[in-house]
This record gives structure tokens, C-alpha cells and sequence, in this order.
């Protein structure tokens, strides 16, 4: 069986509800599920494949690639679960695994098109191609489909918009998303700062009900 | 150096309900395809009680054997006195259980049993008989409930 599946995601409701309350229960949770309890891991997946999915979404701006990131973070998860330790939330621990698989996306995409650059043939045979997640038709088509709001998130710096992805998604403290990023907490904390600064000022009148531009009259 | 009315937006942000994450609740939440959750789902099972039911399997064929050749006291004793038993790791599926009875030979009444003892809060028993289960049909896609 292939491990590639249709892409077709789910359309849903918005939510009207407040931001996930991430507690230690998923802790116990995974260690059940490393000790054998299959329904503890169908209970962690239910609750989060949503934000998950919607982290890799929006992060990568693909739908395929963020179905098969998807999927190699929860394999990674399942094949590493005999040493998990809760050291930290679960949330943290699932969302750095996540991290270091975007991370991995990139890094395999810039090493094959290094190779194919370091073939150093004249004229090259092959051109390195751009993959179909970063050619800008393609993010530009992703960008039209969303709304205001998404299309600034997917305007906005890589490391920016991992920050304000992981705090909206899973409501990880400043430290929290240090930790997933591997970075320093004022680093974490610059990016999200950024983040938000532009989201804001980009859409300063959706974000202000009521204010309305004055009218003038001729 | 960022200044100060950076650092209260920001301040103002983390405190929670923000217009700009209130926003962003309001969009749509896209979620993953029906067939990737069947996937995962099925191979975090298979992966999850594998090893677990084959150790259960080997010990139950142990005491089996004790009890048939020399008794029940055997297997009692056997059972009594804890040994640690060295379980070879198949690379490939281990061997399946026969279904015992006539309920155990449907799976769909029989999932519907472990279901049952899981309502009546009888999570040991269901374990056991889920592992079973596995172990008789490694290859069923149990439906998802949420």
C-alpha cells in the first residue's frame, strides 16, 4: 500500500472555541501509549491532528507536503515512543518532532538541488528544478485561497510565522516555543514580537471593529 | 532594541484573547484527510500491541504445555515462580491466533465486546481481549471513534 494518500482536506466550520487547554494528561497519555495502550495513542491523535496539520499547512503552504510532514511526524512518534520521557508537555515534545521534520524538508530539498548544481557539467544536464512547494505560482495560488489574515501568516518570514503558528496552534508559552525551535527565548520572543507587529499592521482595519474611515463630503 | 511599544503589543498578545488571535480562531480549520488518520492510526496500532501480543502468546503456550504434559500444578507452580523468559523478536508477523469461539470468529461482535467491557470501565480485560484480537486479525481496520 502506497503511503501517499489523496490530499483532499476536510473543510470545517470556523471555531468559536478559545485556544486548546494543552495539559500533563497527554503526558500520561503517551506514556500508556508506550507501554501498549493503542487507545491512549487514538486519544492523542484526535486531539491533536488539527493543530498539527494546520502548523505544517500553514508553515509549508502546501497541502502535499504538509500531508506527508503529517504523516512522517507521527511515524517518527510511534517509532520512538519506547524511550519517551515526559521531560516536558506533550505538546512540546510532539511540536519539536514536527519542527525537525520541516527542518529535514527543507534541508533535503536544498541538498538535492546542491548536488544537482554540484554536478558542474556544461552545459547541465538537468536544471534544478524548484520544487513545486516553493515556486511562487504555486504559493501565490495557496496565498489566494486564504483570507486576509492567513495570506499575512503565509507572507510572513519563515521563523516569524513558525512562532505565531506554534503559539496560535498550540498555546505554548514564549520558553515552549524556544524549546520546539531550538532557540533562545529572547529569539523566540523576537519573532513572535515581529510576527504579531506585522500581522497587526497589515490588517489593522478587520482587527478594529467599529472604527470606520471618516466620510467626507464634496 | 525593540521598544517599549513592541514590548507591551507583545505583552498584550501573550496575555491572551487578542483581537489578532481571536481573528485567527475564527478562520477555518482545515483537517487532515479521512485516509491519512486511517492510516496512522492503523499502523500506530499494529506497532503498539505487536510485541505485547506475542508475549502474551508465548507465555499462555508455556503454561499450556506445562499443564497438558504434567498438570495443572506445574503450570501453577511454573506461574508462581516468576522467571524471566527470553522472547525472540519475529522480523516478520507473528504466528496468529485462531479465533476460539463462534463470537470471536465476527470481529465486528467481537470489537463490540471490547467495547463493552471499556464502558463498564474493565480497561484490563479489554486490553487482553484487544490483543487478541489483534493477534487473530492483525489486518482489520478498527473504526475510529472520537
Amino acid at each position: 500500500m502506497s503511503s501517499r494518500c489523496l490530499v483532499l482536506p476536510q473543510v470545517v466550520a470556523p471555531r468559536m472555541l478559545p485556544a486548546m487547554d494543552l495539559s500533563d494528561d497527554d503526558a500520561g497519555l503517551m506514556l500508556r501509549y508506550r507501554d501498549g495502550d493503542a487507545a491512549a495513542f487514538s486519544a492523542l491523535y484526535a486531539q491533536y491532528k488539527g493543530p498539527l496539520y494546520r502548523y505544517l499547512l500553514r508553515l509549508v503552504r502546501n497541502a502535499g507536503a504538509a500531508a506527508d510532514l503529517f504523516q512522517e511526524v507521527w511515524s517518527r512518534l510511534v517509532a520512538t515512543r519506547a524511550r519517551y520521557e515526559p521531560r516536558a508537555k506533550f505538546a512540546t515534545f510532539l511540536f519539536h518532532i514536527a519542527h525537525n521534520c520541516a527542518v529535514d524538508f527543507f534541508r533535503r530539498d536544498v541538498n538535492l538541488r546542491g548536488e544537482i548544481a554540484a554536478q558542474d557539467l556544461d552545459p547541465p544536464l538537468l536544471e534544478p528544478e524548484v520544487p513545486e512547494y516553493q515556486r511562487p505560482d504555486r504559493v501565490a495560488e495557496f496565498v489566494e485561497q486564504q483570507s486576509a489574515l492567513l495570506a499575512a501568516v503565509a507572507a510572513l518570514p519563515h521563523e516569524q510565522r513558525e512562532a505565531f503558528l506554534l503559539r496560535e496552534e498550540t498555546g505554548l508559552s514564549v520558553e515552549e516555543i524556544a524549546r520546539v525551535t531550538d532557540v533562545p527565548v529572547e529569539t523566540a520572543k523576537s519573532r513572535l514580537r515581529y510576527a504579531i507587529r506585522k500581522l497587526q499592521k497589515s490588517l489593522s482595519p478587520m482587527l478594529e471593529p467599529g472604527v470606520l474611515p471618516a466620510r467626507t463630503y464634496a | 532594541m525593540p521598544d517599549k511599544r513592541m514590548t507591551d503589543e507583545l505583552e498584550e498578545y501573550l496575555a491572551g484573547e487578542s483581537a489578532l488571535s481571536r481573528q485567527y480562531r475564527r478562520e477555518s480549520a482545515p483537517m487532515p484527510p479521512h485516509a491519512l488518520d486511517r492510516l496512522i492510526l492503523k499502523a500506530a496500532v499494529a506497532q503498539g500491541l505487536a510485541p505485547l501480543a506475542f508475549a502474551a502468546s508465548v507465555l499462555l503456550s508455556v503454561a499450556l504445555v506445562l499443564a497438558l504434559v504434567f498438570g495443572p500444578q506445574a503450570a501453577k507452580k511454573a506461574d508462581d515462580e516468576p522467571r524471566v523468559l527470553k522472547v525472540s523478536v519475529y522480523k516478520t508477523d507473528p504466528p496468529r491466533a485462531a479465533p476460539a469461539s463462534p463470537r470471536e470468529r465476527n470481529p465486528a461482535a467481537w470489537l463490540g465486546d471490547i467495547a463493552a467491557l471499556r464502558r463498564a470501565g474493565r480497561d484490563r480485560e479489554a486490553d487482553i481481549e484487544m490483543r487478541r484480537f489483534r493477534s487473530a486479525y492483525p489486518s482489520y481496520l478498527i473504526p475510529v471513534s472520537e
